[in-house]
């Protein structure tokens, strides 16, 4: 924790930064790489993280130090077991660092108790899995006002706001369908809808694509592009295939939980 | 929180596990309130034949009117103590009767005999007895050997039928005349004839089994007890007439309890298993959705009480089911020893609501405790589990 506050850069609240969060919190302005001024959203301080087979320790990432600003699509390629996964869900507050520390919008994850992370993923992260993770017995447009019912809007405002994300992605006539009658790229649009519906800072997408063939892959990656350029979401996605790695606006590669 | 629709839905979507283990409550539920509802019934019976108003003398020590033996003589002492109403004319309300139990044979069988009651009564029972009427046919003659039958042995056993004769004593035949209702007491189980009939019949000069009497009021039981058991030589015993059946009810009723509540302890052990299991099997099955749900935002507790919840509808399901077949048996009569007799007497269930209501809590009760658990392994599934397998 120490070291962290050594590499914090304190600053006024960033223009960037939306509304909402306290004044309390710093944002954090970085010169970014590639002559970005936008300010740094997302900050990992050597953070590393350690499994445990037993007792054997298995290091799947090392010291990491990552900067991502505010505003970009970033994409996460590596090869399978590197570690992209963990890192994605420790910046997505669903799992815990072992060292160091993550900063978003000056908000310090590591020092939360799981509850507030869990509630700080619902005002401040979307999710995409890979295998969309719609709850098979809701509709479609239950499956999108699902992370409203952790929100103070009313029935009738849900379900307008769960309407209108799907519209967003362009299947506002599937609403009353159940997600065994959908394809699987419907599928995932409705998970992106379900993602967007309570407006979060950061999308966070686990081999989006992964399951779909081209078509489908590329349309998804449209929407998620459209996402980053309308509507300014931070978008951080894992990925194996180069071409939707091509679309975002940042490529790092890992490689044995380090960054190259 | 999580809407209570994805849980009925979810239970929908393993219909066969979930009617399976709705079964295994509904049974549970359904034998628990009719195991209740028979003893309440066995009690009511019992109870009705009992006023508070009237008294009842049995000889000291008997439990019962058939155990009792008190000689005739004592009858005119009894109505002479002080407390009991007369009529107009300043004759004592009060009947000295005999009681004895009949061998039968079962109507439809070849042979299979049962005890039932028979009641040596006065010429003025029916003036004593004001709840007790007629519905078929006359009253028996006095001196003959006629006898009216409780509405509930008709047809119970050969020749308790309406004109029917059946043998009282080997070589000798009575009649039945009548058939009366008392309110669906305990009397609807007996055949009532002369008591001179009954005295002949089965060797018993000069007794009678109980003496009972109507009181001017409640409140001149206590003057009335005293004093006839004051004068130990007469060695009688005096209790209200309404304690005297409740006392008769309880051993038979607390049989039926103590019955259906071991069943009821056993059967349930065994369903709440079986919820338990299926809800386990749940949540293994639906660790990706939950882990979704975590992911989301949704609090450990909020994932607790969606799977408690869904485990307690599953269980009020079973539940409903089983309350509901059980008010079916408030049309079930059914005929069972009655212990303190050692005669049959025919009870019914009675489907007294809070009966229904207690045993669907019972079954709720079932799924907190069968649900419990698998609901505290939900809630400790991981957000990361909606990432991998
Ligand atoms: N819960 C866990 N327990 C033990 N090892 C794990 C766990 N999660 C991931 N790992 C291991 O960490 C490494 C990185 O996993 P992951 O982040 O999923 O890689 P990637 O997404 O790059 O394929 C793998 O070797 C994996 O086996
Ligand atoms: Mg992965």
């Amino acid at each position: 924790m120490s070291d962290a506050s050594a590499t914090r850069v304190s600053g006024g609240a960033s223009g960037g930064a939306s509304g909402g969060d306290g004044a309390a919190k710093s944002g954090f302005v970085s010169a970014a790489k590639g002559g970005s001024t936008a300010p740094t959203l997302i900050r990992l301080s050597k953070v590393g993280k350690t499994y445990y087979r037993g007792k054997e320790p298995i290091e799947v990432l090392k010291d990491l130090d990552l900067e991502m600003p505010e505003g970009a699509f970033e994409a996460l390629m590596g090869p399978s077991g590197s570690g992209k996964s963990t890192l994605l869900n420790l910046i997505a507050g669903l799992d815990s660092v072992s060292r160091g520390t993550i900063h978003i919008s000056g908000v310090d994850l590591t020092a939360m108790s799981e509850g507030a992370r869990a509630k700080w993923r619902s005002q401040n992260v979307g999710f995409i899995f890979q295998t969309y993770n719609l709850l098979p017995v809701l509709t479609a447009a239950e499956n999108v006002e699902l992370p409203l019912l952790l929100t103070p809007l009313s029935s009738a405002q849900r379900k307008q706001r769960a309407l209108i994300a799907l519209r967003v992605v362009g299947l506002e006539d599937r609403a009353g369908h159940r997600p065994d009658q959908l394809s699987g790229g419907q599928a995932q649009r409705v998970a992106i809808a379900r993602a967007i519906v309570t407006d979060p800072k950061i999308i966070v997408a686990d081999e989006p694509t992964g399951d779909l063939d081209r078509h489908s892959a590329d349309q998804i990656l449209e929407l998620l592009v459209k996402l980053n350029t309308e509507l300014k979401k931070t978008i951080v996605m894992v990925t194996h295939d180069p071409v939707a790695a091509e679309r975002a606006s940042i490529v790092r590669r890992l490689d044995k939980g380090s960054l190259t | 929180m999580i809407p209570i629709s994805y849980n009925f839905r979810s239970l929908f979507v393993r219909k066969a596990t979930t009617i399976a283990t709705a079964l295994g409550i509904a049974l549970v539920v359904f034998v628990l309130a009719s195991s209740q509802m028979l003893a309440r019934g066995i009690k009511k019976t019992l109870g009705k034949s009992g006023s508070a108003q009237n008294g009842i003398v049995l000889r000291k020590g008997a439990d019962t009117e058939m155990s009792s033996i008190i000689e005739t003589p004592l009858v005119g002492l009894v109505l002479a103590a002080p407390g009991v109403r007369k009529d107009a004319s300043g004759k004592p309300l009060g009947v000295g009767e005999l009681v004895v139990v009949l061998a039968l044979e079962k109507a439809g069988t070849s042979g299979q005999m049962s005890n039932v009651q028979l009641r040596g009564v006065s010429d003025d029972v029916l003036a004593f007895r004001k709840d007790v009427h007629l519905i078929a046919g006359r009253p028996a003659q006095p001196g003959s050997d006629e006898v009216i039958l409780g509405k509930r042995l008709r047809g119970q056993f050969a020749g308790l039928q309406l004109g029917q004769h059946f043998e009282i004593k080997k070589n000798r035949q009575a009649q039945v005349v009548g058939i009366f209702e008392d309110d669906g007491s305990s009397h609807e189980s007996e055949i009532w004839g002369d008591v001179e009939l009954v005295r002949t019949s089965f060797g018993r000069d000069g007794i009678v089994s109980s003496v009972s009497v109507t009181l001017e009021s409640e409140s001149k039981f206590d003057a009335w007890k005293a004093a006839l058991e004051h004068d130990k030589q007469l060695n009688l015993q005096a209790m209200r007439e309404s304690a005297y059946y409740e006392k008769q009810s309880e051993g038979t009723a607390k049989l039926v309890s103590f019955m259906g509540g071991a069943i009821v302890f056993f059967f349930s052990i065994g369903a709440t298993i079986g919820a338990m299991i299926t809800m386990y099997a749940a949540v293994a099955h639906r660790r990706r959705e939950v882990g979704t749900l975590r992911a989301l935002g949704f609090s450990r507790g909020t994932v607790l009480s969606s799977f408690l919840l869904e485990s307690v509808l599953l269980a009020l399901l079973g539940g409903g089911l089983g309350a509901f077949a059980s008010l079916g048996m408030g049309f079930v009569h059914f005929s069972m020893m009655n212990f303190a007799s050692w005669s049959e007497i025919s009870f019914s269930f009675d489907p007294a609501p809070d009966i229904v209501l207690r045993s669907l809590a019972i079954g709720g009760l079932m799924g907190v405790v069968g649900g419990i658990l698998p609901a505290l392994r939900a809630s400790r599934t991981s957000p990361v589990a909606a990432m991998r397998d």
